[in-house]
């Protein structure tokens, strides 16, 4: 080979090794860049909000057309007020009179002077037997004879609204915060149109029609129109798997309304977890509650938890007189089986240190409070709910729940409320403490037709004379309709707008359009002050007829809504 | 009052009884809580293959569900990637099948 050849040879070689290493080099910068921007992406992603925050929420506009009838009744509240104007009235048109026999007689001062004692004896007064003692007096006898003088007598009528315009908004935020403990808070607005109030639906210058709409409160907040202040509905943090078990602890202003099965008429996902059954109570709770959910493949979702609320905070102890105690409830709920087909709850709850009436501003009563506490109340509950799937070219879901409530009134009666007592008594016509005890039925169903989105509900609760819930923060105008001493009929018919989701997988868009019609069968639905009294009774002509009511009695009511809403 | 709590107590004390004495967790069984990372749904509705990404090791774990129920969750999205699952599931040769897959209880 000549010397040519081998150097062309040898440099062939050459290269020929050298084509690899370039090559290697290149895969090991691709590599390297490769892991780069999977770290980039990686960092990327841990700082993004998707990964810890979701943020969805609601808006809805319902227009409400109400109708209703009501009993003829003496207004306690008003029988009162009249009597102070018209004793004002004298007195200041002639203080020391009047005149007789040529003397002025002091009369008109003595008489307002007389109704203003005994009106502050009276909200003094928070025992039956010092009631019984204050009721029998000669100068109080004296001073109801002469309050009859002034009694303000509310004929029959039929009160309504054609056109209720309302207007909801809500910010959900669910927040990661660490491994296992999360955040979640609801943010709500609730006002009528053209109004920075709740007098639209508490007959704003008239008696109320019931206790749960005399007023906004604590536990009602954002579930009752109000105004248009964004008001945390829900801000509660959950510690979830302690101990690598399936326990929870979870403490704030609870998920505590709307629970099963009122999702099926709100067109709302089934509340999981979280909830309780909205028969017993639909009221927004500051509480906590602990949780464990057994893994048992024969019982599939199966859970139990012990949850806790406070009502009412009383503050400070007073160093003397009456001391109002502070409010809680107290429960256990039991779901042996959370699925599609079969859902089943088991609840107990007592309400401790029931309170007469709530902290409330502005009412026809003015600004309220809890004066005493009544007792207690033990409420019992068992419900199942089911959807079956391919039910004709839908879903068919549907549910029966049933509840009793138990009252164990103690010795107090509420001054403010004629000395009624924990569902005892009239107004001025206290009644000794005995425990009463009521039921109510629930059921429904609702078709979910399929190919357009249409849904069709139908819903009926009873309540007996003695039902009492807890569940003012029900998503009714009139009043919460499962709290009714009645009947209730519902239909509802939901269309769903066939529109792709885009802000998260819960987002849609629906139409409701549904009708109530309430039939009352006592006084007092919601309302634990007082003994009920059949509404065909109340006769306000006859001593006997239960005439003096605190609420205007409703025989019936109806309310034809519609409303627009959109989840997103 | 009394009654009505003494049989409610019993009803619970029954209840818990039964969960006591339900089947003890075989042997072959394995718990795990972790975060979906993939979820792939079978062309025919029947089976699913989940990527559970362990909470504790941080290592995939694909679990094959079956179940109607559950399948039925992924369908209608109330289960989704991203999802913390709390999960019991038989470990066989070459598959995981899921016995338990839930979201995590809490509220």
């Amino acid at each position: 080979m000549s010397t040519r050849a081998r150097r062309l040879l040898s440099g062939a070689l050459l290269l020929a090794l050298a084509m690899p290493a370039a090559a290697h080099a290149d895969d090991q910068a691709l590599q390297l860049k490769v892991e780069d921007l999977t770290r980039k992406v990686n960092k990327i992603e841990e700082k993004s909000l998707g990964r810890w925050l979701e943020i969805g929420g609601d808006y809805r506009f319902r227009y409400d057309y109400l109708r209703g009838e009501t009993a003829p009744f003496v207004d306690a509240n008003g029988t009162f007020t009249n009597a102070g104007n018209k004793l004002q009235a004298a007195f200041f048109a002639d203080p020391t009179g009047p005149v007789q026999n040529g003397a002025a007689t002091g009369m008109n001062a003595a008489m307002l002077s007389g109704l203003m004692t005994f009106a502050n004896t009276m909200k003094g007064t928070t025992t039956y037997s010092g009631a019984k003692n204050f009721l029998g007096a000669a100068s109080t006898q004296q001073m109801l004879g002469g309050l009859n003088n002034y009694a303000v007598m509310v004929p029959a009528y039929k009160p309504k609204n054609d056109s209720l315009y309302t207007n909801r908004f809500g910010l959900d935020l669910h927040a990661k915060a660490t491994e296992n403990v999360t955040v979640n808070v609801r943010l709500v607005a609730y006002k009528t149109f053209g109004a920075q109030d709740d007098s639209a639906v508490t007959n704003g210058g008239g008696t109320p029609f019931f206790a749960d709409r005399v007023g906004v409160f604590d536990g009602t907040l954002g579930h009752v129109p109000s105004n248009s202040l964004l008001d945390v509905d829900r801000a509660y943090a959950t510690w979830s798997n302690i101990a690598d078990q399936p326990l929870w602890i979870s403490v704030g202003r609870r998920p505590s309304t709307n629970g099963a099965p009122s999702n099926l008429r709100l067109n709302n996902e089934r509340p999981g977890n979280g909830g309780t059954p909205a028969l017993l109570v639909d009221y927004a709770f500051d509480g906590m509650t602990v949780g464990y959910a057994p893994d048992i493949e024969a019982l599939p979702g199966a859970y139990a938890k012990v949850c806790y609320g406070r009502g009412f905070e009383s503050g400070f102890d007073k160093p003397a007189g009456n001391n109002i105690t502070d409010t809680d409830m107290l429960g256990i709920a039991v779901i042996p089986i959370d699925t599609d087909p079969l859902r089943v709850w088991l609840q107990w709850n007592r309400g401790m240190n029931i309170f007469d009436f709530p902290v409330m501003s502005n009412t026809a009563f003015g600004n309220t409070a809890p004066s005493v506490d009544l007792g207690s109340i033990d409420w019992y509950g068992a419900g199942f709910m089911s959807t079956l799937k391919n039910i004709g070219p839908g879903s068919l879901n549907f549910f029966a729940d049933g509840g009793m409530s138990v009252t164990h009134p103690n010795d107090h009666v509420s001054g403010q409320a004629g000395f009624e007592g924990l569902m005892t008594g009239e107004f001025f016509q206290p009644e000794a403490p005995t425990d009463k005890t009521g039921w109510a039925a629930y059921a429904g169903a609702r078709y979910d037709y399929t190919p357009t989105r249409t849904k069709l509900g139908v819903e009926y609760n009873h309540g007996s004379k003695n039902w009492i819930t807890f569940a003012p923060a029900a998503d009714d105008i009139w009043t919460s309709k499962l709290g009714t001493r009645g009947d209730v009929y519902e239909a509802y018919l939901i269309q769903e707008l066939n529109l792709k989701p885009i802000s998260s997988r819960l987002s849609k868009a629906f139409f409701r359009l549904g009708y109530q019609y309430y039939n009352f069968d006592y006084t007092g639905s919601n309302d634990w002050v007082g003994a009920p009294v059949k509404i065909a009774d109340i006769n306000p002509s006859s001593p006997t007829g239960h005439g003096m009511q605190m609420l205007t009695p409703l025989k019936n009511a109806q309310d034809l809504y519609f409303t627009f809403e959109v989840k997103f | 009052m009394k009654n009505h709590f003494a049989t409610f107590l019993f009803c619970a004390a029954l209840l818990l009884s039964a969960l006591a004495f339900a089947p003890a967790v075989h042997a072959e069984d394995v718990k795990m809580v972790g975060t979906i990372s993939r979820l792939t749904l079978a062309a025919d509705g029947k089976s699913a293959t989940a990527v559970l990404k362990d909470s504790k090791s941080g290592e995939d774990v694909t679990i094959t569900v079956t179940d109607d129920l559950t399948l039925d969750k992924f369908k209608d999205k109330r289960i989704v990637e991203g999802d913390e699952i709390r999960c019991k599931y038989d470990k066989e040769p070459g598959k995981n099948s899921a016995k338990i897959f839930k979201k995590t209880a809490g509220c």
